[in-house]
């Protein structure tokens, strides 16, 4: 047993205490036994941490990153994101894809983020499935936590841009609306012919792993997760998921903020980000880091997302503090890489928060760690040291 | 017109910060800067309450795009790059800085008053670049100019290579291609000379004009550096080699993989204009990308300055970068050093910018908290006491 034990708990948790002030954290078995005031007792031969002077949050969660999949310091060798050999590749998964030996994994740990949603790119309007990782392993099988948590999609200048230029459809945002409407209306057929076959094996359809895809978010197994930047981008991806009738998430929201009414009175989740960088196209061109402290505001649930390697993957915090500089409350920040993250990929019952029955994932920073100057001495994942600053293994009692 | 900024912490980064300090300004220049209890406010001074502020010289960004490329201006804003031919020091950025860019409203948004804007590296030699001032409302590019030209541009590695051999299958395909073109230029601008002297007390004789050999004159003779782009540690060397041959001045720009030979760099008290380190690593040659090269070459001694290379880091994240290579080991005052004064001196424009001292322009700007705090942005930014940015 481990006890994390005098530094200051920020549990994201919902209901109870959000902060608890020399707070123990009781780890066994890989998972959070016990959260709680100083009074909390420390069994007698458990491991303790004193993290006092320290912050323990729990570890970071990105909902929409390409580590693993886009390589870092390789160049197109490593770039395995955006299988563009046709706009609709709902077939492929970022699994086939993703190289845990990616550097980046390691760095992602050093920034405390524990948990990343891993999916293809925006160069297709369809682009494949998407899965969730823990930020540590050698084999990527092994690092899965939840697969597949959604089918990727875009819309905007990305897909028209890759196909447009090579005269294909879409070279449109008219095109890649309808790409999408009939990739859709396609499975919605398989579907039925399936269920048209059901009695007669000798009439169903071949085996079409495309269609097979895109009928779990038909079924609503997985939502749709739409790269729209642009606020005509948003509506066009609202309109074709209550045409469907199917779950979605917006990726990126960039003009989010116009339209942060729309968005909440609809309940539909934001991964909001990559807020620092230039601005490199027309639809991010809004690109602020008050964007996400609007829709927060507005009563939007809200994910903040590096979209690695835009930002690099260990940066999550930096985007968090930023955002708080632009208006986001600290509460709001942190649940937006913790608990909502999980809870818009579908994990939340594993992670993003410090409660009894959690994986134990969780970080130990010096100071407040969404300042620049704040390191994070100890990072655990399924209560197990995957980077400390005093060595490993450092459940020595040396740790703080 | 007089001004005094009062009740802050001033950082005059020549010196130690200064709490409760006060900063007169007359003119558009700093007049005097020191504590209360020494600088007086003149009476009839405009007074700009600093109180619980934190004020700086304005930043300097010795290496960025600005006004050249990026934003989403796509093609038609793209004007970084002569990629018609390898060598054509005979371009000059000031003929493509658009005052009405963006990317200068991002500058200020950030704090950062002067800038250095050069072509980019697609070519072994770039082109002439130019220092300007950031208060471009209205105003245009001659307006702004702080030094002009400050350096010729020349690059090393991947860029050059791929664009030309890859792509355009011609010379350079090779870095040993990039090295020989930047040496037959430089021979070229030589002989040009050597003409033009033989030719002296005979105008019959003088060569036609050649314009690329006349700016590549000016680095011969030492008026001006060549600015080197160079990531990987061997295109560091070869950039130093080149210049040793022809005895110019150089400063390396990005300098990614520095770390590796840095007794190399220290011992010549190298001028490295480092970054963009907040990104990722996009190619082969940037893979030694991280925050704490700043404080190792610093260390070694190094003439450190803190580049956005905007856009690849947005021009108004500088002090973002100058944060965080504190956060991986290097002295809060040397970090404060490279966004200012370093950069001015490597830019030969310290007379001017760079510190808070008597003499200099009035370019500063009032921060929230301590600038290291990623809670602190500017809320007032000033060019030679004028409010030009206000949060």
């Amino acid at each position: 047993m481990l006890a994390i034990r005098g530094g200051r708990v920020l549990t994201a948790a919902a209901g109870g205490q959000a902060v608890l002030e020399g707070g123990v954290v009781l780890v066994d078995g890989g998972k959070i036994i016990a959260v709680g005031g100083p009074g909390l007792a420390v069994p007698g031969g458990a491991t303790v941490i004193d993290a006092a002077g320290c912050v323990v949050t729990p570890g970071l969660i990105d909902a929409h990153s390409h580590i693993g999949i886009f390589e870092d310091g390789l160049g197109w060798e490593g770039n395995d994101a955006n299988e563009c050999t046709d706009p609709n590749t709902a077939e492929v998964r970022a699994l086939d894809g993703i190289n845990p030996a990616d550097t980046a994994f390691a760095e992602a740990l050093l920034g405390g983020v524990t948990t990343v949603q891993v999916g293809p790119g925006s160069g297709n309007v369809i682009g494949g499935e998407m899965l969730a990782l823990k930020c540590v392993g050698t084999l990527a099988d092994e690092m899965v936590l939840a697969r597949p948590t959604g089918l990727k999609a875009a819309l905007g200048e990305n897909p028209k841009r890759v196909y447009g230029s090579q005269h294909k459809r879409p070279a449109t945002r008219m095109g890649s609306a309808a790409v999408m409407r009939g990739a859709l209306i396609k499975a919605r057929d398989y579907l039925r012919k399936q269920e048209a076959a059901k009695d007669k094996p000798d009439k169903q359809p071949d085996t079409d792993l495309k269609q097979e895809m895109i009928a779990r978010v038909l079924r609503r197994e997985i939502p749709l997760r739409i790269h729209a930047h642009r606020a005509d981008d948003i509506l066009t991806a609202i309109r074709i998921a209550e045409e469907f009738s199917i779950d979605i998430s917006i990726e990126h929201s960039t003009e989010g903020h116009k339209i942060a009414e729309v968005l909440a009175q609809k309940g539909i989740p934001c991964t909001v980000g990559p807020s620092i960088y230039g601005r490199s196209k027309q639809e991010t061109v809004d690109r602020s880091s008050a964007t996400a402290g609007a829709l927060a505001k507005a009563g939007v649930k809200v994910a903040l997302i590096c979209d690695h390697p835009i930002i690099p993957q260990q940066w999550l915090r930096i985007a968090a503090g930023m955002a708080i500089r632009e208006g986001m409350t600290e509460q709001d920040a942190l649940l937006a890489c913790t608990r909502y993250p999980a809870e818009v990929i579908g994990v939340a019952d594993r992670v993003g928060t410090l409660e009894p029955g959690k994986d134990a994932d969780l970080v130990i920073w010096d100071g407040d760690p969404f300042e620049y100057l704040t390191q994070a001495r100890c990072v655990l994942i399924n209560g197990t040291p995957v980077h400390c600053t005093c060595g490993k293994p450092c459940l020595d009692g040396r740790c703080g | 017109m007089l001004l005094a900024v009062k009740g802050g912490t001033l950082y005059p980064i020549s010196r130690e910060p200064i709490p409760d300090g006060v900063l007169v300004v007359e003119d558009g220049k700093i007049k005097a800067v020191g504590p209360a209890s020494q600088v007086k406010v003149p009476a009839d001074a405009t007074v700009i309450d600093a109180r619980g502020r934190h004020v700086l010289p304005g930043l300097v960004d010795a290496h960025a795009h600005v006004g050249l490329w990026g934003e989403h201006y796509g093609q038609a804003g793209s004007d970084g790059n002569e990629g018609s031919a390898p060598v054509t020091p005979d371009v000059r950025a000031i003929d493509a800085v658009w005052t009405g860019h963006t990317s200068f409203a991002d500058a200020r948004v950030g704090g950062v008053t002067t800038l250095q804007t050069t072509p980019g590296s697609g070519n072994a030699i770039g082109g002439e670049m130019l220092v300007v001032k950031t208060d471009t409302v209205g105003r245009t590019v001659e307006d702004i100019v702080l030094r002009a030209p400050s350096g010729m541009k020349a690059a090393l590695g991947e860029n050059v290579k791929r664009y030309y051999g890859q792509v355009l299958k011609r010379a350079p395909m090779t870095r040993m291609g990039a090295a020989a073109l930047i040496r037959g230029a430089l021979y070229r601008a030589r002989d040009y000379q050597r003409k033009l002297e033989a030719a002296a007390d005979d105008p019959s004789k003088l060569p036609d004009t050649d314009l690329g050999s006349e700016a590549l004159l000016r680095v011969l003779r030492r008026e001006i550096p060549l600015r080197i782009h160079a990531h990987r540690a061997d295109d560091i060397v070869t950039a130093v080699r080149l210049a040793d041959e022809f005895g110019i001045d150089y400063s390396i720009e990005h300098c990614t993989d520095g770390a590796a030979i840095a007794g190399f760099l220290g011992s010549r008290r190298a001028r490295v204009n480092l970054g963009p380190t907040f990104g990722y690593r996009s190619k082969i040659e940037t893979r030694a990308l991280h925050f704490r090269t700043a404080g190792i070459l610093d260390v070694a001694g190094c003439r450190v300055s803190i580049i956005t290379d905007h856009p690849f880091v947005n021009i108004d994240f500088l002090m973002m970068c100058a944060a965080m290579s504190c956060a991986e080991g290097m002295p809060e005052a040397a970090a404060l050093r490279a966004v200012t004064l370093t950069p001015a001196e490597t830019m030969g424009v310290d007379q001017r910018v760079g510190s808070l001292d008597a003499g200099k322009d009035a370019d500063f700007a009032l921060w929230t908290a301590h600038p290291f705090s990623i809670r602190s942005k500017p809320v007032e930014v000033y060019v030679e006491g004028k409010l030009i940015h206000q949060a």
